[in-house]
């Protein structure tokens, strides 16, 4: 049966057990045949990578616990000259340590970045899936720490659900992930004479070049959070509430985008 | 499995005062620990269920750690002391006390070391007369065990080389409220709660917020980093009871710490220790708009007139409008009464825990205070408006726990160490005794005056007491320092003076007791190698978690080297001085321990039995039986926290039973205290931003619990360092410095650089974080980073990053010979200048601490 990762980026709050466990696991043990010890420091089969969103004080944090994606149409694979990258059974992708040369060509090649060379055994090594606790009936490291259930993995038709991380590298990963970070455009909403922040407004962000819109309405805070817009487009913000004059914004969406403090005028 | 294989509970390494988490379940092959995984609780263990109509709340069978405990392991040969060390240039004749932290070190045998400490104790005996001028300073905060690596045997000791011996009293150093400080000191005045260090009760406080709570304040709470470093992965859960039940939480403090930056709905920053002038100014709002409840103000508090006249300017004072609280506190004033709106809108909780920038900085007492006053106002104890820990050790209770438990196993399920009464007492057991905070000025200055013991559950009144050292003026002072925690410097303020504190003439004798050479062990004149976890059995009791339970450790591997156990060294030096009996082999000490448990007395479970079968965990009652308890103190279904304040309208530990706005304890006993008057207020003071010092250094320090470590422990474990630190261009791991960009801007200084934070006490490097994370004009850096000295343009620094140096000592407040009314700690909240350095700069291996080599080894 295939395996499969399914990963929550709106469940991971970055504690780095899965760093941890990975590395307790595989410094210093050797599994034979999936894999050699890792050295002490510097290898992270599992990464967790920070990305800092919005601006003070609407700001939020996304990880993103990396891994071996365990491709079924890897770059690795197609790379090594000694055929020493291997799909098991299961899906679970490795590199076996008997045949690496330690050439670092899958590591050129794979677009994830999770491959990293060994130098004292002169091997390339990554994420074996724990393959060796997986042919014990038993879960990876990382999965069995994570205290948030961000990080499951199990049989392919259990696990549902859950897109590739950039899919457009056409790898067919295996590991699979759910609430990716994508754009928002927040700000809050003032009334200029009265200073007072005003909740329920509607904000709409109307995508210039596509169909369809959001709208969101501030909350108690005056905040608003257009979330899940598309990257790199042309937005549309209106934000409309009667007896005000309407403000208009066009906003690129390159990243999350905060529009500050806006200040509506009421109509005279 | 072959026979070199076992699996092997291990205490959480940073247990602390005999009461750990669930256990690291470790592998064991060939005498190394292969791994270290969670506990997972079996099957047959009844877990509790909080049942609501927002549905069924329990926690997950899966029971993590923070990281730092399954990485402990790294700790077990790195940087160990091995064997007993003696400084080389130390002799009785001659200790050469300026050069401690200098010097070299050379392994001696047990019985020489034994000899020396044995040696100088008759000698400050017949120097001085007694034992009281030798400070003994553990408390705790190191590694700890039920028993073996738990650090109050130094303490014990010298009580029976007094009540024994006959040699008289100790100084014993007494731990003050290192983490809830505003609350002993200052909320206590308000609403009593001497038994849970002035906090509210917790007794099944989640029945009434999972069931009415609409939103909950983290006022600083971090649940990602302290609760989980604390109490384990449930503090995680809790917050995920919150989210389930569609609470909003909104999170207040001048960073976006961990748990606020992925579960909360809103942040609102706010410069460091201002929390009183915005509580102050919800106030005012409440009081203009009519919203807050006036009948429970009318019927459940004292004072309140004097207050809201205070807070409308009645009172010749400044008006406290949102207006004037947005120029101190940094927050909008729209944000201000937006916020007073909402709490008074809806039924809002506060949530803390340990730490938190609010509490551990100057005047901290002021805005506990006036965050009690604040929930008075909006009736606390009534449906939905409670005091929340998310995640509490059990002792913070009146007589049920936060989650469903049988009262019995709550009060003898698991073994109680009594050697806690050290650290968390009524009172100092010796007569002489000085508070933590001020152990630096008690060495160097020739006499100090407070008020209050700091102890952890003393009565109210203590605090109006007054104390000082030397208690007479022909006393000796403190000659000799018993040092069993090695966290002084990096733990508590005013470092750098700490460590000229141990080198001052005065001092004939450090001993040091520890496992790993760091921070100020390297001051010691004799260092006694003291063993991990790891090394040696010991009981398990369970308790900071929610579910109470006990595991026996077995030994894991070998000792390393000649290390002992804290319990073991001071046996041994309790053998030299012919207190053997007192001193019983440890299996029956834990045998007795267990013997007076429920799992003994109730389940039968004999010791031998309990040693194979390794665990016992409590049953949890259903909700059924859990709804029978409740009732036998009152309780319904739903009912938890503060309820029966608030339905009885008494029965508070104040001398009107009731919130007292107005202290009449303060007003009568201690009207002359200018810092803590009977009115919590506003006050300014030298480390607030806008004083006059705020010239040269503009920026203010926030200073959280750790996330990777605790405390100051595990800054060495690689894989610690490897996640937690900034590599600077040198290569160096810096120490994370959080600076918002337009800090950063103007100062030149770009992420991963390299800064020098510093003030009139003296500088430490950090690795530059610029981040949206942290207030304007503020920066957090978080305490317990290791020491490593260094020399940066010609003087002495820390690379480490160890801001604790820096931070302010009590006597900056009042100057010397004048008396300190509240020995607070003062570790957030202070001021400094950031400025980026060049690296090449720095003159690494320059001696102090850690030029000390180690020959023999």
């Amino acid at each position: 049966m295939g395996k499969k990762f399914l990963i929550d980026v709106d469940k991971c709050s970055g504690c780095k057990l899965c760093i941890i466990a990975c590395k307790d696991e595989h410094v210093g043990s050797s599994y034979a045949p999936w894999s050699r010890p890792q050295p002490d420091t510097g290898h992270f089969w599992m990464d967790v990578q920070p990305i800092e969103r919005g601006r003070t004080p609407r700001v939020r944090m996304s990880y993103l616990p990396l891994l071996c994606q365990h491709c079924a149409n890897a770059p690795c694979i197609k790379s090594c000259p000694d055929d020493a990258i291997r799909t098991r059974d299961d899906g679970l992708v490795w590199i076996d340590p008997a045949a690496c040369t330690g050439c670092g060509l899958c590591q050129d090649a794979c677009p994830y970045d999770v491959i990293f060379i060994n130098d004292e055994q002169g091997i390339a090594q990554k994420c074996t899936g724990c393959a060796h606790r997986v042919d014990e009936g038993l879960l990876p490291r990382c999965v069995e720490v994570c205290p948030h259930e961000a990080i499951v993995f199990g049989d392919e038709t259990d696990v549902a659900g859950g897109e590739a991380y950039h899919p457009e590298y056409l790898a067919e990963p295996r590991v699979l992930w759910k609430g990716l970070p994508k754009p928002w455009i927040a700000g809050s909403i003032t009334d200029f004479h009265s200073d007072e922040l005003i909740s329920g407004v509607a904000v709409t962000a109307v995508d210039l070049f596509a169909d369809g819109s959001v709208t969101v309405l501030s909350d108690d805070f005056g905040d608003f959070w257009l979330r899940g817009l598309e990257k790199d487009r042309k937005y549309r913000v209106e934000i409309r509430k009667k007896g005000y004059e309407a403000f208009h914004a066009i906003v690129t969406t390159a990243d999350d985008q905060d529009l500050g403090n806006v200040l509506l005028k009421s109509v005279q | 499995m072959s026979d070199q294989r076992k699996i092997v509970y291990v205490a959480h390494p940073a247990s602390g005062l005999a009461r750990s988490n669930f256990p690291l379940v470790c592998h064991v092959d060939d005498g190394k620990i292969v791994r270290s995984q969670p506990f997972f609780i079996p099957e047959d263990v009844r877990l509790y269920e909080i049942k609501t109509s927002r549905g069924v709340f329990t926690r997950p069978r899966k029971d993590v750690q923070m990281p730092l405990a399954y990485a402990w392991k790294r700790r077990v040969h790195s940087n160990r002391v091995k064997y007993p060390l003696l400084r080389n240039d130390w002799s009785p004749d001659n200790p050469n006390p300026g050069k401690r932290g200098t010097s070299g070190y050379s392994r001696i045998s047990w019985d020489r070391a034994l000899d020396i400490i044995v040696a100088q104790m008759k000698s400050i005996r017949e120097k001085y007369g007694s034992m009281e001028p030798v400070l003994v300073q553990a408390d705790g905060h190191g590694q700890s065990g039920y028993m073996q690596s738990l650090h109050f045997w130094g303490h014990y000791l010298f009580d029976r080389v007094n009540d024994r011996l006959g040699w008289g009293w100790w100084t014993q150093q007494v731990r003050n409220p290192d983490s809830w400080e505003g609350y002993y000191w200052g909320a206590k005045h308000v609403w009593g709660f001497e038994s849970t260090l002035g906090e509210p009760q917790q007794d099944a406080v989640w029945d009434d917020v999972l069931e009415h709570t609409e939103m909950v304040i983290f006022s600083g709470n971090d649940p990602e980093a302290t609760g989980l470093g604390m109490s384990g992965s449930i503090a995680l859960e809790m917050v995920k009871w919150l989210k389930r039940a569609g609470i909003k939480i909104v999170a207040i403090s001048p960073d976006l710490n961990y748990a606020a930056a992925v579960h909360a709905d809103k942040w609102i920053p706010l410069k460091p220790n201002t929390d009183s002038a915005l509580y102050l100014a919800l106030v005012h709002v409440w009081l203009v708009e009519g919203l807050y409840d006036k009948e429970y103000v009318r019927t459940h508090t004292v004072g309140f007139e004097e207050f809201r006249k205070h807070v409308m300017g009645e009172d010749g004072s400044v008006a406290k409008t949102p207006a004037w609280a947005e120029a101190i506190t940094g927050i909008p004033a729209r944000t201000i009464k937006a916020l007073a709106r909402e709490w008074a809108g809806k039924k809002t909780s506060l949530s803390v825990y340990f730490g938190g920038p609010k509490i551990r900085g100057a005047l901290s007492h002021m805005a506990a205070r006036l965050e009690a006053y604040v929930l008075a106002m909006q009736g606390i104890g009534s449906p939905g408006r409670q005091f929340l820990r998310t995640g509490a050790p059990s002792f913070y209770k009146n007589s049920l726990a936060q989650v469903p438990r049988y009262p019995d196993v709550d009060k003898s399920g698991i073994a109680m160490n009594h050697m806690i009464e050290y650290a968390i007492g009524k009172g100092p057991k010796s007569p002489v005794f000085i508070p933590r905070t001020l152990a630096t000025e008690a060495i160097l200055l020739p006499s100090i005056e407070w008020r209050g013991t700091s102890a952890a559950l003393a009565k109210t009144e203590d605090q109006f007491q007054k104390y000082r050292f030397p208690p007479s003026p022909d006393h000796p002072g403190i000659r000799m320092v018993w040092n069993e925690n090695g966290s002084q410097p990096g733990s508590w303020g005013n470092g750098w003076k700490w460590l000229e504190a141990l080198r001052s003439p005065q001092i004939e004798f450090v001993l040091g007791i520890h496992p790993w050479m760091e921070n100020d062990i390297p001051f010691s004149d004799l260092i006694l190698p003291a063993q991990t976890n790891f090394e040696h059995e010991d009981l398990i009791a369970v308790q900071r978690t929610d579910l109470l339970s006990m595991f026996y450790q077995d030994q894991a591997i070998e000792p390393v080297g000649e290390s002992k156990s804290d319990y073991e060294i001071h046996r041994m030096i309790g053998q030299r001085l012919g207190l053997d009996e007192v001193f019983p082999p440890v299996d029956d000490w834990l045998k007795k321990a267990f013997e007076g448990t429920l799992a003994s007395t109730k389940l039968g479970i004999t010791w031998e039995e309990f040693k194979q079968k390794k665990s016992v965990i409590y049953d949890c009652p259903t909700w059924e039986e859990w709804l029978d308890i409740k009732k036998e103190f009152g309780l319904g279904a739903h009912d938890g926290g503060l309820h029966n304040f608030w339905s009885e309208a008494g029965g508070l530990d104040t001398p009107s039973g009731k919130i007292e706005f107005v202290s009449s304890r303060i007003a009568e006993q201690d009207a002359d205290n200018l810092e803590r008057p009977p009115l919590a207020k506003w006050m300014t003071h030298s480390e607030v931003q806008g004083s006059k010092k705020a010239k040269d250094y503009p920026l203010s320090v926030m200073s959280n619990h750790p996330r990777f470590r605790f405390h100051v422990q595990g800054d060495d474990i690689d894989w610690i360092r490897e996640i937690s630190k900034v590599r600077g261009p040198d290569g160096y791991l810096y120490e994370p410095c959080w600076i918002h960009p337009s800090d950063a801007l103007p100062r030149g200084i770009a992420n991963g650089d390299v800064i020098r934070i510093h003030n009139e006490r003296g500088a430490v490097l950090v690795g530059a974080v610029v981040t949206e994370r942290i207030i304007p004009s503020a920066l957090g850096i978080e305490h317990g980073a290791r020491m490593d000295l260094a020399m940066l343009e010609g003087k002495l620094i820390d690379r480490g990053g160890c801001i604790n140096l820096i931070a302010p000592s009590l006597m900056e407040k009042y100057g010397p010979g004048e008396e300190i009314k509240v020995p607070e700690m003062n570790v957030s909240g202070f001021l400094v200048e950031a400025v980026k350095i060049d690296v090449a700069a720095i003159v690494a291996g320059t001696g102090l601490g850690y030029g000390s080599t180690v020959s023999g080894h």
